[in-house]
């Protein structure tokens, strides 16, 4: 990165006329007051960014006419109870809650384990094939996830999975990011002299993981472990496939909305809703952690 | 390193060098790394591995889903076949276009944003929080949202042109028009988040630099051109590549946008994925299908070659100054 | 040796992580919903797409009721093709399949030539003295060539126009069935009533929904259309099928369409907003109006019989029990309750579907529909079906019609010209049939 540092230097040199020199403190260069017009356009970014989940709301409480009325509907209606019994009556959302909750939380749980396992192993150990294993994580990343999705339905299948948690949480343990992400994160933050000095006390590698590695690993672990929940929260093209809606997730319970007698957008507004409320309100409670986690994996991932 | 409790040891010296250990715990220590990737392997093996070699070995045979028991071997004619169909050729220029106009000016935005959220700000956390949310939606829900809001003839976005007077744009068939709506989803779930990954980097310039250019009497924007822009360049290009490798794959966006597996009425937004999905889900081609996928994979892989390559003749270059 | 000790103790650890998992993934998964218990209570599940109307029309309480210890589980998707898709996969992995699982008669000369081996036999469950309750080609259809009988009959499409009276009112056309049966009484004449009211009516509503259901519609009275007798695709060289398509291509470009794509929420919201007056109508399309235009379009509505002359059908479908249920005997009970003269009675008065049992013909023939202006559905949609021609299936038959509706799209949306899109429906078709 030195390297890339170096063109501000040489336009140093270039500069002839210097104004004079105003004595600022550290990084004040980035922590310029934001103007009038840097607020005007953030708030309109963040107008953007929340307007969809308005309208969302917007849709869930008025009539399927209403929506199709002209000028559209701008303001809440008054129909949000009879949209979410609607929304009851046709899918098991609150068994679809509950599936979403198993599924992603021991996918998380276990994608962050394994993740964390073979990050530090790619990481900080040695052992033949160490770098076409990792070659061949980091590859699969690069494939289109729908292409296994045929065979993986005939193991599930062959398994007598289907329609069953564990096809959908098994699968959502193969994290190559994971393992990417952590094999990144702790070749940065964990420093090999920590590990030596674990070796010279006479640890092993097991100790060593569990005491040294581990609390180290600990952010890291949950910035993936918030990422990885919410991509599997979110996930739907393979659910929809493995599970019923006898057995639904969220996501397949959502799908199943727009089959009822009636294709009625507004409960598929009210769905939506409901489907999403879970996230907006980790969001306003965690939503300090959850952008701090996202920026602090950048910087290390 | 692993092999030795005792004595730091060269990394580089191989472990059959080691000296008198005894044999049992050699093995055992030699083993250890292999029992952490093991977890990983295995379920890999299982969910991820072994679907595709599945799929590279079918993408050589013509093989119906209704069928699978008949596999007629075809060589690499259903690679061969993709060259000459226009489906095709439409799957991947639209890929390309809807990558473009949906990953450049996103990353650009983001660029912008990350800038200003840069600044010291009232309310910060509100604005970056907010950013992020169109990321923790789920593509199918942000889809049918936006689906609404591009519809022809109740969507708000028409309605607001009208104010304008701009007349009712088909967002569903025109070519270009579908091809915005369908970008602008992306875009608006991936600006929020690249931001706060470039706002990240930006954070992580050493503010001596920032400094030593407003010594040198550097304008905020000649700032940003010449201390910004070039400390994120890793950070750009990691976005790039994640962008590249998402534009790629795009599926979940298209096949919701209107539920048509074959990217509406005239193809007009089907990208790659979508079309193998078509061929695989739609038509049950399972042959066909993987051909597809593996000619994506081999894009992606070069795409990435390409990046990273450019990425490194301009360093090397901005060395060299 | 501490480090051997160390080893094995990571080791498993290792494998308790991994039974950990393996142990939530299984305190996850609930039971696989078809179990029976030990009680004798059977849990029946049903798997549909579109508008059976089952559950609407209280079929499912009413068998409950008869059966004790029956509990009924109905999943639904809207879109007969995604349907069809998950379908294939879930038969093709051999797992999540329903007990019942219905099948749209596009859909049946594939289940009966390709996936036979996938499907109960119905006959040596009881369903060979049922025979004679359906009409022939009902029958025949999902019947394979060495005699497995793999799906009974639901309902038929037998086709009508529906139209709205309010609007043909505001536009100055005359709103009787009879009145209007007798202009058009050819498509020609149903264009051209169209085209009177595209001028009364302005740009707010078109006289029909989309040109793909018109030829839908249109194509529906033909025999032969994508295959002929002998399995071979013919619907290139097709008369009958060009000529639907140029009547098509000629409303489209009369702007007579509203343009909107079938079974998209577009067109869904069209039904309460007036979008167009007319629309193609097989009687399961009155179950589906009910659902879209609600309470408020009560009324609005009339039924006349279709143009054209000849009688047509479309759609109509048939349920069927895979392979590997675990309550076939039951599933099959259920289906031939469901598919009973009374029960198909029931479900045409309620939803409009209109029976394929010979039985339930005879009973609802007197059937007025007030929802559509009291409108005598029983004897529209029975003349209708009575007359309608037995069409030759073909396995692809549901791709190809989907590839011509598509194009057809184009006309209308795009303003492509009719070669042009003839060639892309071509096109797709190759590679849909593969």
């Amino acid at each position: 990165m030195s390297a890339l540092l170096t063109r501000p230097r040489s336009g140093r040199a270039a500069g002839t006329a210097r104004p004079l020199p105003r004595l600022r403190p550290a990084r004040a260069g980035r922590q310029h007051h934001g103007g009038r017009l840097a607020y005007a356009i953030l708030i309109v970014a963040a107008v953007i960014s929340a307007f969809p989940f308005y309208w969302t709301i917007v849709a869930a409480t008025r009539s399927n006419a209403e929506l199709a009325a002209s000028p559209p509907a701008l303001l809440p209606g008054g129909n949000l109870a009879h949209n979410f019994r609607q929304v009851l009556e046709q899918a098991d959302i609150g068994k679809a809650l509950l599936n979403s909750l198993i599924v992603s939380g021991s996918v998380t749980v276990g994608t962050v384990l394994c993740s964390t396992l073979a990050g530090f192993a790619f990481a900080k150990l040695r052992f033949r094939g160490r770098n076409a294993l990792l070659t061949l994580t980091v590859g699969t990343m690069m494939i289109p996830p729908q292409l296994g999705v045929i065979p993986l339905f005939m193991l599930i299948a062959e398994l007598h999975w289907v329609n069953q948690l564990q096809s959908v949480i098994l699968p959502g343990l193969v994290s190559a990011f994971g393992v990417f992400f952590m094999r990144q994160y702790l070749a940065q933050s964990l420093p090999d002299e920590l590990i030596e000095a674990g070796r010279v006390d006479g640890a092993s590698t097991a100790r060593i993981f569990w005491s040294i590695v581990v609390p180290i690993a600990r952010p890291g672990m949950a910035v993936l472990g918030m990422l990885t929940f919410m991509a599997s929260w979110n996930d739907f093209f393979w659910p929809i496939i493995a599970l019923t809606s006898q057995e639904p997730t969220v996501q397949v319970a959502l799908r199943q909305l727009g089959g009822g007698y009636v294709h009625d957008q507004s409960v598929i507004m009210a769905g939506t809703l409901l489907g999403t409320v879970p996230v907006l309100v980790v969001f306003g409670v965690l939503g300090r952690q959850i952008v701090g986690g996202i920026m602090q994996g950048a910087v290390k991932g | 390193m692993t092999l030795t409790a005792t004595a730091p040891v060269p990394p580089a010296r191989p472990p059959a060098a080691q000296a008198p250990a005894a044999p049992p715990r050699r093995l055992l220590a030699r083993l250890s790394p292999y029992a952490y990737i093991a977890p990983f392997f295995a379920l890999f093996a299982a969910f991820g591995l072994f679907p595709l070699l599945y799929t590279a070995y079918v993408s050589l045979y013509r093989v119906e889903l209704q069928t699978p028991g008949e596999m007629e071997w075809r060589g690499l004619d259903n690679y061969t076949a993709l060259l000459r169909d226009d489906f095709f050729w439409t799957a991947l220029r639209n890929t390309f276009t809807i990558g473009v106009v949906s990953t450049v000016p996103q990353l650009l935005m983001a660029l912008g944003l990350a800038h200003l959220l840069n600044y010291r700000l009232r309310g910060r956390t509100f604005f970056r929080v907010t950013m992020l949310l169109p990321y923790a939606t789920s593509v199918a829900a942000a889809t049918l949202v936006f689906a609404q809001l591009f519809g022809r003839d109740f969507g708000l976005v028409n309605w607001a042109l009208g104010l304008a007077g701009i007349g009712p744009v088909d967002w569903q068939s025109g070519t270009v028009a579908s091809q915005i709506a369908v970008s602008t989803i992306v875009t608006w779930r991936w600006t929020g988040y690249n931001a706060l990954i470039y706002l990240a980097g930006m954070q992580s310039i050493p503010g001596e630099l920032y400094e030593a250019a407003e010594l040198d009497g550097a304008s905020r924007w000649r700032q940003f051109l010449h201390v910004t822009l070039p400390g994120l360049r890793p950070t750009v290009l990691f976005t790039i590549v994640v962008s590249t490798i998402g534009a790629t794959q795009l599926f979940g966006e298209p096949l919701l946008f209107e539920g048509s597996i074959s990217g509406g009425i005239s193809h007009q937004y089907q990208t790659l994925g979508l079309y193998m999905y078509e061929q695989g889900w739609g038509y049950f081609h399972l042959g066909r299908a993987a051909a597809i996928a593996w000619v994506t994979f081999v894009l992606i892989v070069l795409l990435v070659l390409l990046n990273t390559a450019l990425a490194r003749r301009r360093s090397r270059k901005g060395t060299r100054r | 040796m501490p480090t051997a000790r160390a080893a094995r103790r990571a080791t498993l650890r290792l494998g308790a992580v991994a039974l950990a998992g393996a142990l939530l993934a299984a305190c996850g998964s609930g039971s696989t919903g078809t179990s029976a218990d030990k009680d004798g209570k059977v849990t029946i599940t049903v798997d549909l797409f579109g508008t059976f109307g089952y559950k609407e029309a209280g079929l499912y309480d009413e068998y409950e009721k008869l059966h004790p210890g029956v509990t009924i589980k109905q999943s639904s998707t809207e879109n007969e093709a995604d349907y069809w898709k998950a379908l294939q996969t879930r038969l093709a992995g051999g797992g999540g399949l329903a007990d019942v699982q219905g099948i749209e008669v596009g859909r049946i000369a594939s289940v009966t030539q390709q996936q036979a081996d996938k499907f109960e036999d119905l006959g040596p469950l009881g369903a060979k003295d049922l025979q004679d309750d359906f009409s022939a080609a009902k029958w025949a259809a999902a019947t394979t060539a060495d005699g497995r009988t793999l799906g009974l009959g639901t309902d038929v499409g037998p086709e009508a126009i529906c139209y709205r009276t309010d609007l043909f009112q505001q536009a100055g056309l005359p709103t009787d069935r009879a009145e209007l049966a007798q202009k058009w009484a050819t498509w020609d004449g149903y264009l051209e009533l169209g085209r009177q009211y595209k001028a009364k009516a302005g740009a707010k509503s078109a006289w029909l929904d989309s040109v793909g259901s018109l030829y839908s519609v249109i194509v529906g009275q033909e025999k032969e259309r994508y295959y002929d007798a002998s399995g071979k695709l013919v619907y290139d060289d097709n008369a009958a099928v060009k000529a639907a398509w140029d009547l098509s291509v000629k409303a489209a470009q009369d702007g007579l369409s509203a343009k909107l794509a079938q079974w998209t929420p577009a067109w869904n919201q069209a039904f309460s907003s007036g979008s167009f007056a007319t629309i193609g109508c097989p009687a399961w399309m009155l179950g589906y109006i009910k659902g879209q235009a609600g309470d408020a379009g009560k009324g609005k509505w009339d039924i006349a019989p279709l143009p054209g002359g000849a009688a047509g059908n479309w759609g109509g479908s048939y349920l069927a029990v895979p392979k590997g249920s675990a309550h076939a005997k039951e599933a099959f009970a259920l289906v031939k309750w469901l598919t009973a003269a009374e029960q198909q009675a029931k479900l045409f008065k309620k939803q409009g579907s209109f029976p394929s049992n010979i039985g339930a013909i005879e009973s609802v023939k007197d059937v007025t529909d007030p929802y559509f202006s009291d409108a005598p559905i029983g004897r529209i949609f029975g003349a209708a079906a009575e007359a309608s021609p037995v069409q030759v299936l073909g396995v692809h038959d549901g791709d190809v019609n989907q590839q011509i509706t598509n194009a057809l799209g184009e006309v209308e949306r795009k303003g492509t010209d009719s070669a042009t899109a003839w060639s892309h429906a071509r096109k797709g078709v190759e590679n849909a049939v593969g």
